[in-house]
């Protein structure tokens, strides 16, 4: 069972904490040079980070309600494996280059997600990444990252 | 008329055709998709036009967004699961009637009062949006502004679990827009020295990251498993005597529709839920509601679709989004070099008018298809989360790195992944930040403008009658639910005292 706490001063704190940091940062932009009439360069950032106070105050100040079940399950070893084999994918790209990472990616995942047999996975990470060569790579002729197998392949 | 006509011919270049009615099979077939909404969907394929051309790329988009509306009301009628939220009315009686046996009926009547819906809206907005822009022309700087903050102000109501998190949101998308160099004094902003953010943050990468990867990693946390489908044979068009019958639903939903739409910020979803409501409180059938009633699927479908071209009023007159979808519409368009306002109708005429056309085209094409392959794209919603989400993921890798060929670009993108999942997680809605992001450079080069003009005398506004109004109406929609609680909440201490 989930403990029912007003979740929004966590989230205030969180806003506020972001907004400062944003209103520290202006201070540390370029002196504008003189003369120009008119807000400077940090003044309209300042401007939003003040809004942004004022509205995480606002929220501190709401009663709020835990999200439910239905609206945030909890994160399972299945969600952090996914999650992980998506950090994982910038890594793989720049190692096996985009056409050897989509078919790896989309077999582990699918298969964390569950359901499906291995052979339909293969099978449709095959055929997915064929199709997306032939249209991106052939049809609209976007290069994309080769990694380090791809250039010891000559690609 | 001649621009209009000029706009029509447009539709008879061949390729400009096929991206209609490519935009039409994409718009339907992943409307049909539970979970992965029009804005989702044009969101991903937005890397895809920027090799189109203006024309061919916003006609295209512009036929996703029309038949993504259509698309979500087959798996809400089928499978009780609308591939879009503004289907979810639908689903109300749409799915009772699948249940019942009359699922060819409900989707029959929801393709008709779709594409009515779509067509009255797309003539409202031939009409409305150039008289519109022709009252703008008088706009200055701080009118734009004070336009710009009532947009924003309207995110309150857009979608997320509260006012004030809707602005919040809001808010974030202003100050991401402030990343890069300021265009007034050519100082970098919270660029950090890091080269690919010293020309600010892409909306691609954005919007991609915030509704597709957002949406994915969301799904990861849930991994439903596929739908159970209910038997059809084939849609079946209405009879005269079903008609007749729906035919108030039908007009009460347009009008609500494109009345909604043209509003700042409310999109489909809103005026589908209002339209199901008002068409309920006009029916001489209330006993129907709830049952399964076919005036309960004709209401929202026109009042949804209604709005996609009463959304495109505002976007394409005042350079405001009229909703989140339209929102990425107006950030594909910048991305064309294309600015929207009302100097659009008169610099590129043939452009607005190819857009209206291909409007129109799009809801005759869906009409067709939804009554002929009304069975296919509802096997759509059989496809396997653990194939769709995946594939999800890599078309938004593949997109966030293409435009620009930047690996910046994928982590701004996986950034704003995780920004999306956040805010699902915490009832906050990513369209408000979109609206912020896409508003933020004009709020920002609009006030500066003005205080320029004032002489740095905020005061000043208070000379500009339109600017007043605005300012007026910006609060009062702000504070009204606050002064509304508490004069219920005095009504009921009178009441008790």
């Amino acid at each position: 069972m989930r403990e029912a706490r007003n979740p929004n001063p966590a989230i205030a704190a969180s806003i506020a904490a972001v907004a400062a940091i944003a209103f520290a940062g202006t201070f540390w932009f370029d002196p504008v040079p003189p003369g120009l009439p008119g807000l400077g360069a940090a003044d309209f950032p300042r401007l939003i980070c003040l809004v942004l106070f004022g509205l995480a105050a606002l929220l501190a100040l709401t009663q709020g309600q835990a999200p439910s079940e239905d609206d945030a399950p909890r994160l399972d070893g299945g969600a952090w494996a996914v999650f992980g084999a998506c950090a994982l994918f910038v890594p793989a790209l720049e190692i096996l280059g985009i056409w050897g990472a989509i078919p790896l990616y989309l077999v582990i995942v699918g298969r964390i997600w569950g359901g499906v047999s291995v052979v339909t996975l293969g099978l449709n990470a095959a055929g997915l990444t064929l199709a997306l060569w032939l249209v991106f790579s052939k049809i609209f002729r976007l290069t994309l990252p080769t990694g380090w197998l791809g250039a010891a392949l000559g690609g | 008329m001649e621009a209009f006509l000029g706009g029509l011919a447009i539709l008879i270049d061949p390729y400009v055709m096929l991206m209609v009615l490519l935009g039409t099979v994409l718009g339907i077939f992943v409307g049909a998709l539970p979970g992965i909404s029009g804005s989702t969907t044009i969101a991903l394929l937005l890397p895809m036009t920027i090799a189109m051309g203006p024309i061919p790329a916003i006609c295209f988009l512009g036929a996703i967004y029309c038949a993504a509306n259509f698309g979500g009301s087959i798996t809400a009628i089928m499978v009780n699961a609308p591939g879009d939220p503004s289907a979810s009315a639908t689903a109300l009686e749409g799915y009772k009637m699948a249940e019942k046996g009359q699922a060819g009926l409900a989707l029959g009547m929801s393709a008709i009062s779709s594409a009515i819906g779509g067509i009255f809206s797309i003539v409202v907005l031939i009409f409305a949006a150039p008289l519109l822009a022709r009252a703008a022309y008088s706009f200055g700087p701080p009118e734009y502004f004070a336009l710009a903050l009532f947009g924003l102000s309207m995110c309150a109501a857009i979608g997320g679990d509260s006012a004030v998190k809707n602005l919040i949101a809001a808010a974030l998308g202003l100050l991401i827009a402030t990343v890069g160099m300021d265009l007034t004094t050519g100082i970098e902003r919270f660029a950090f020295g890091i080269y690919e953010l010293s020309d600010g943050i892409g909306f691609v990468p954005v919007l991609i990251g915030l509704f597709a990867v957002g949406e994915m990693l969301d799904q990861a946390v849930r991994r439903l498993g596929k739908a159970e489908i209910i038997h059809l044979d084939a849609a079946r068009v209405p009879g005269w005597a079903e008609f007749r019958k729906c035919n108030r639903s039908i007009w009460i939903g347009s009008g609500i529709g494109t009345f909604i739409g043209a509003l700042p910020a409310l999109g489909a979803t809103t005026a589908a839920l209002i339209g199901y409501n008002e068409t309920r409180r006009w029916s001489k059938h209330k006993h129907e509601f709830g049952k399964g009633s076919i005036e309960g699927v004709a209401g929202p479908e026109a009042a949804n679709n209604a709005a996609v071209g009463g959304s495109m009023v505002p976007t394409l007159a005042l350079g405001i989004p009229g909703s989140a979808t339209t929102a990425i519409i107006l950030a594909a368009l910048i991305v064309q070099g294309v600015r929207p306002g009302p100097h659009l109708f008169n610099e590129q005429p043939t452009l607005l008018y190819a857009v209206f056309a291909s409007m129109l085209a799009a809801n005759l094409f869906y009409l067709v298809m939804g009554l002929s392959m009304a069975k296919l794209f509802a096997r759509i919603s059989l496809i396997p989360p653990a194939i769709l989400w995946p594939a999800v993921f890599v078309l938004s890798i593949i997109g966030a790195y293409g435009p620009n060929q930047s690996m910046g670009d994928v982590y701004v993108m996986l950034a704003a992944g995780v920004v999306g999942f956040l805010f699902r997680r915490t009832g906050f809605s990513p369209a408000p930040l979109i609206m912020g992001l896409v508003l933020g450079g004009m709020v920002e080069e609009t006030l500066k403008q003005s205080l320029i003009i004032f002489g740095d005398d905020v005061t000043g506004f208070l000379g500009r009658p339109i600017a007043l109004v605005l300012f007026v109406v910006t609060l009062a929609g702000l504070l009204w639910p606050a002064v509304a609680r508490l004069l219920r909440v005095a009504r009921a201490r009178s009441a008790s005292a």
